[in-house]
């Protein structure tokens, strides 16, 4: 198979899945789809390894398990046991001797597209010295080594090594970034204080980034992933949305008016910020021209209206309001315009996220008294539950590639944050320690 | 130099409708995001940057009030946030790659401890320790409800007696919600429970200048078990006594 025909097998599966998502939700309002999904064609991949050619011993080892991770949450790939096929590699080094074409070959019988492997060391027994990586690519549509990478750079980088080498991979075989060096902000309680952190998408690496022994809540980045902003409480008795820069840890307040300021978002372009503000009497959205600094109200009634997000092209939000009673998501223009009910089931929809793919809406849906994680299409016309079973899940937060969701949740007693894919399978446990972590936000794609 | 930009701006989304590709609607938009990006960073050179920060802090204090009629000086300055570029940083596969150097292990300052900890726990104490001494009661709520119920009443009838007794105190009513539920609703629905705590005593004739309300949603429990018996401690108006600002 050649690039091109690895490509369109890929957007045909996608489709596959969009028309099959489609059959099922048009025949009952609220279908679960659990095995009923066809399979579509990722890339079947192998990782033959990462030979240690010096250095700890872990070394080879620590960047293979995070690239084969990396494989397999990518979901453009299907991470194939090459042993299991009866393929066992030897050291090929750069794919060049005979050896590696016996290997190539087996490859290529067992249905293997893709085979990957390096090698990786560190220079001298000093721990703080540099690590060198490796990676090659041999594709069985070429017949061929398309390529490699050679990293250099700290111990302290070796998991980003691996992030950037299967990003380098999903590039190649779709021309997106990827998601394996993106990030994830979340809240994580800290004594009674809430505070900002930032981790890796895969949990590792975690960071705080504030330290005022109080509440700073809900963040989200900004489009060129410099900034976050969110809701603060610079003392106890006001409340504001303050931004901070994450290489400098510089922050400031961006919107100050008195009463509730909360839920905080970037329009795609940077040059909006919608959020809600109470400080005209009752929790209303509102539009800030961030070049003017103009702001410009967007809805008008006495009910609560709150946590905006915006379409993928910035015409529309979607956002929660009570002013049917209990929350409900609608949908309306950017200026304001246009307002209409989005959801009907269940009494309680709140949190809305829209895709960067702009096909999904994910919020937050209470069923049998549950909080779990939906998707709703921006017609209304598909709707899935994504997660079922015991504990309050919120937040959701999509992957920058719409593949996957991050979410907090109970479900294991205390809240802690999740990853899952947007059809509702593989939920991934991401943060194991402290006692309170929440409101977790994907980063874009750098 | 804003009216170039302009033009440059529509010539690249002109030019962008001239290739028209399929699916260039979205690519489009983001050719325009761009060139207003950079509208942005121009004006960013003057406006934007670390010498905002200061004044900006400033003017959140000035909100103190809770109440304080909007005027835009609550708004800070903005940076340009627009995607600079593409790529992502991928250089793509290489027959005879280069070395490419991974930098410095992240894009993360490090957090500054400024202190503001150890003053909020001693004002939080303060705190305490004031509206211990008052007996001020609470409020509790029925699930999803903003309604103050007749116990609600009655504890709020012996707030307003201690208030009417106590003229310089200050209260503050902070709303606060059980786990269940989002972050955000959570958050509006206790400045609804607060603000129904305030607007009674103000009905009993507290002035409404001794009030103030702020809401802390399912942000700061009472308790963290996953029952009922806790759930019901966590919805409440709980008053507090204010000691200093």
């Amino acid at each position: 198979m050649t690039q091109g025909k690895l490509i369109s097998a890929w957007f045909g599966g996608v489709l596959l899945i969009a028309g099959a998502i489609g059959i099922l939700e048009s025949g009952a309002a609220d279908v679960f789809l659990e095995a009923t999904r066809p399979d579509f064609q990722k890339i079947s991949l192998g990782v033959v390894g990462i030979q240690n050619t010096g250095g700890p011993d872990w070394l080879g080892g620590r960047i293979e398990e995070v690239l084969k991770k990396d494989v397999k949450r990518s979901l453009v790939f299907d991470l194939v046991d090459l042993p299991s096929l009866g393929i066992k590699a030897p050291d090929i080094g750069n794919g060049m001797g005979a050896g590696s074409k016996v290997v190539f070959k087996q490859a290529v019988e067992k249905g293997v597209s893709v085979l990957v492997w390096g090698k990786a060391s560190q220079k001298e027994a000093d721990k703080e010295a540099d690590v060198n990586m490796e990676g090659f690519v041999y594709d069985s549509g070429s017949d061929e080594v398309v390529g490699g990478k050679r990293y250099a750079g700290s111990p302290s980088v070796v998991r980003l090594m691996a992030h950037r080498f299967a990003d380098e991979l999903v590039f190649r075989y779709t021309g997106e970034p990827g998601i394996a060096r993106t990030k994830i902000a979340y809240v994580s309680e800290q004594g009674t204080a809430r505070e900002l952190f930032v981790m890796d998408y895969d949990g590792y690496d975690a960071r705080q980034l504030t330290a005022d022994g109080f509440l700073n809540l809900m963040p989200r980045w900004s489009p060129d992933r410099r900034f976050l902003i969110f809701t603060a409480y610079r003392n106890r008795n006001t409340q504001d949305i303050d931004m901070i820069e994450l290489a400098t840890g510089k922050r400031w307040t961006v919107i100050s008016l008195g009463g509730l300021n909360i839920t905080p978002a970037l329009s795609p372009d940077g040059n909006f910020l919608a959020f809600a503000s109470s400080y005209e009497g009752n929790s209303e959205l509102y539009r800030l021209d961030t070049r003017t600094k103009t702001i410009q109200r967007l809805t008008v009634n006495p009910s609560g209206d709150l946590s905006p997000s915006w379409s993928p092209n910035g015409r529309e939000l979607v956002f929660v309001s009570d002013r049917g009673g209990g929350p409900q998501l609608f949908l309306m223009g950017s200026d304001g315009s246009n307002v209409r009910r989005l959801t009907f089931e269940g009494d309680y929809n709140a949190a809305p996220v829209w895709s960067p793919r702009g096909n999904w809406i994910a919020y937050v849906c209470r069923t049998r008294k549950e909080y779990k994680l939906c998707v709703i299409s921006p017609d209304g016309q598909k709707r899935m539950q994504l997660t079922t079973g015991p504990g309050v899940d919120d937040s959701p937060s999509w992957s920058p590639d719409g593949r996957h969701l991050v979410f907090s949740s109970t479900a294991d007693g205390k809240s802690h944050i999740y990853m899952i894919n947007a059809d509702g399978k593989d939920i991934e446990r991401l943060t194991f320690e402290g006692a309170h972590n929440s409101a977790p936000s994907w980063s874009p794609a750098s | 130099m804003k009216k170039t930009l302009c033009i440059y701006g529509l010539t690249l989304i002109a030019s962008m409708a001239v290739i028209g590709m399929p699916g260039c609607a979205k690519k489009s938009v983001q050719s325009g995001g761009d060139s207003q990006s950079i509208q942005g960073k121009a004006k960013g050179g003057s406006s934007g940057g670390s010498g905002n920060s200061g004044s900006l802090g400033s003017s959140g204090n000035s909100a103190d009030s809770g109440s304080s009629d909007g005027s835009r000086s609550g708004v800070g300055s903005f940076p340009d946030t627009g995607v600079q570029s593409g790529g992502g940083g991928l250089r793509g596969l290489d027959k005879n790659p280069s070395e490419e150097r991974v930098g410095g292990g992240t894009m993360l300052a490090k957090v500054d401890p400024s202190g503001s900890a150890g003053r909020q726990m001693d004002e939080i104490s303060a705190e305490q320790a004031a509206s211990s001494v008052a007996g001020l009661r609470d409020v509790l709520f029925g699930y999803d409800s903003w309604t103050i119920s007749e116990d609600g009443r009655q504890a709020l009838n012996r707030d307003a007696d201690w208030m009417k007794s106590n003229l310089s105190a200050q209260v503050k009513v902070e709303g606060h919600c059980d786990e269940r539920g989002t972050s955000a609703y959570n958050l509006v629905l206790g400045e609804k429970r607060a603000k129904a705590v305030r607007n009674y005593l103000v009905e009993l004739g507290i002035g409404a200048n001794r009030l103030s309300v702020v809401s802390y949603g399912k942000e700061r429990p009472f308790c963290e078990e996953h029952a009922e018996s806790c759930y019901q401690q966590n919805r409440r108006g709980h008053l507090v006594v204010k000691t200093g600002k």
